[in-house]
């Protein structure tokens, strides 16, 4: 396929005896959208931080823009530089101001003029909401605040793609809304995204692709309408029938 | 006590100069020290397996001897290794005490670069800074937090572990209490001279400590 950004062939991941990915192999196309749903503990988490090698795969291969980025010579900081991530946690930077969190990469490792850097940071936090808190520490911020600091940190970078692991399960309900208008806006800009998620509502409506992962395997994958309209795998129709 | 205070006129010079030899060999190990317990740390902390055991023998080799023996052991060694140096007594027994406080040292700085957050190291890392910058960026700033109070009770333990020179009569404070007694006969009152001034160098200290550790918790 021509328009494939990433791509994973039988990605097996063990933590000592634990099997935790079992082969998964899957394609991400440009611009895609793609939500990964699955109970706790099946590997989504892991599934995702192999894909910008936060977690060395055990075998297996994860290719990006047709580049084999497993081998033992990859640039992996180069690579991880075209790959934003997104945690649970924010894991914002709390010794560094808002600005700054954003700022550090690219003037540390893309040579960006601190000065272009600056003006790219402040129009980042002025698409989400946060230009008035440039100056402040993290420690100031809601975490719905912390969550789409951590977004445009991410974005700072210009990545291709952008990974999101259940970005918002750590925050209370009423900030959930805001950190998902920002990445529903993502989304429909063009960003290619995987997310692992538990809004199915949201899910749903953004994606293009949904995975059901389960005991280290993708059991099911589809389009938003036939997960979740008409399930096959009983693990799926068990998982659903229990979050929906 | 009219004995103490009558010593103190006649000695007080010999005194205050053994304060600024246990001064100034404090702080020559702490830095060095530091200096020192970077590198092990880095070493105990690194990838390569060989360096990694090295320096875990050498933090174990350091804590699981005497510091007394250790000097000896400088002082005695280093002469014969390096006789081209032609090292004094002093300069032994400083680079003993800088050696033997590296390994509590790197054992501090390890412990506060793994206090910080495993999410610190992945967001870093997520965003493509190189692993020196990780470090020096994100991870040490925080780690300071965590090392700077323990690195005051280090330099505590290393002050009163200093009077430990005055086997080899190296100048610093205890080795001026020698010097006093034998001048005198006047054992009690001198050391009660070198406790007091031990005991407020140590206090000043440890509260200026406590200031520093509440100014940085209040930072978070
Ligand atoms: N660093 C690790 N060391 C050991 N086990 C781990 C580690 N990370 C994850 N696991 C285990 O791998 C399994 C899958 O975890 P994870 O990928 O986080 O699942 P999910 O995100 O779907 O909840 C779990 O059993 C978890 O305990
Ligand atoms: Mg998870």
């Amino acid at each position: 396929m021509t328009d494939e950004i990433l791509r994973t062939e039988n990605l097996v991941k063990n933590f000592g005896d634990l099997e935790v990915l079992k082969g998964i192999s899957a394609t991400i196309r440009r611009g895609e959208v793609v939500s990964v749903i699955g109970p706790s503990g099946g590997g989504k988490s892991t599934f995702l931080r192999c894909l910008n090698l936060l977690e060395t795969p055990t075998s297996g291969r994860v290719y990006f823009e047709g580049q084999d980025i497993t081998r033992q010579k990859a640039k992996i900081c180069a690579y991880r530089r075209r790959i934003g991530m997104v945690f649970q946690n924010f894991n914002v930077f709390p010794n560094m101001t808002v600005l700054e969190n954003i700022t550090l990469a690219p003037v540390l490792e893309k040579k960006t003029p601190r000065e272009q850097a600056r003006q790219e940071a402040m129009a980042l936090l002025e698409r989400v909401g946060l230009a008035e808190k440039a100056d402040e520490y993290p420690r100031k911020l809601s975490g719905g605040q912390k969550q789409r600091l951590s977004i445009v940190r991410a974005l700072a970078m210009r990545p291709e793609m952008m990974l999101f692991d259940e970005p918002t399960s750590a925050l209370d309900p009423e900030m959930v809304k805001e950190v998902l208008s920002v990445i529903g806006d993502l989304a429909r800009n063009g960003m290619t995204i995987v997310i692992v998620t538990h809004e199915m509502a949201f899910a749903r409506e953004v994606s293009d692709r949904v995975l059901f992962i389960c005991d280290g395997v993708i059991k099911e994958s589809g389009s938003p309408e036939a997960i979740f309209n008409c399930p096959h795998h009983p693990s799926t129709i068990r998982f659903l029938s229990m979050v929906l | 006590m009219d004995k103490i205070l009558k010593l103190w006129m006649k000695y007080h010079a010999v005194f205050l100069s053994g304060l600024y030899g246990t001064l100034w060999i404090s702080a020559v190990t702490i830095l060095l020290g530091t200096a020192l317990g970077v590198l092990i740390a880095l070493m105990r902390m690194g990838r390569i397996k060989p360096v990694r055991i090295l320096a875990e023998a050498y933090i174990e080799l350091l804590r699981g001897t005497p510091i007394l023996l250790q000097l000896y052991f400088f002082w005695i060694g280093l002469p014969k290794v390096f006789p081209a140096l032609e090292l004094t007594d002093t300069q032994c027994i400083v680079t003993a005490l800088a050696v033997n406080a590296s390994a509590y040292i790197s054992e501090i700085i390890r412990a506060g670069i793994n206090a910080v957050d495993q999410g610190q190291w992945e967001a870093a890392r997520s965003i493509g800074l190189s692993d020196i910058h990780v470090m020096t960026r994100v991870i040490f700033p925080q780690a300071v937090k965590n090392i700077l109070p323990a690195l005051g009770n280090e330099l505590i333990s290393t002050i009163k572990g200093t009077s430990l020179a005055s086997v080899f009569f190296v100048g610093e404070l205890m080795t001026s209490y020698k010097s006093v007694q034998s001048a005198t006969f006047l054992a009690l009152q001198s050391l009660t001279i070198v406790g007091v001034i031990y005991f407020l160098l140590n206090f000043t200290l440890s509260r200026l400590l406590g200031l520093l550790e509440r100014r940085l918790t209040v930072s978070d």
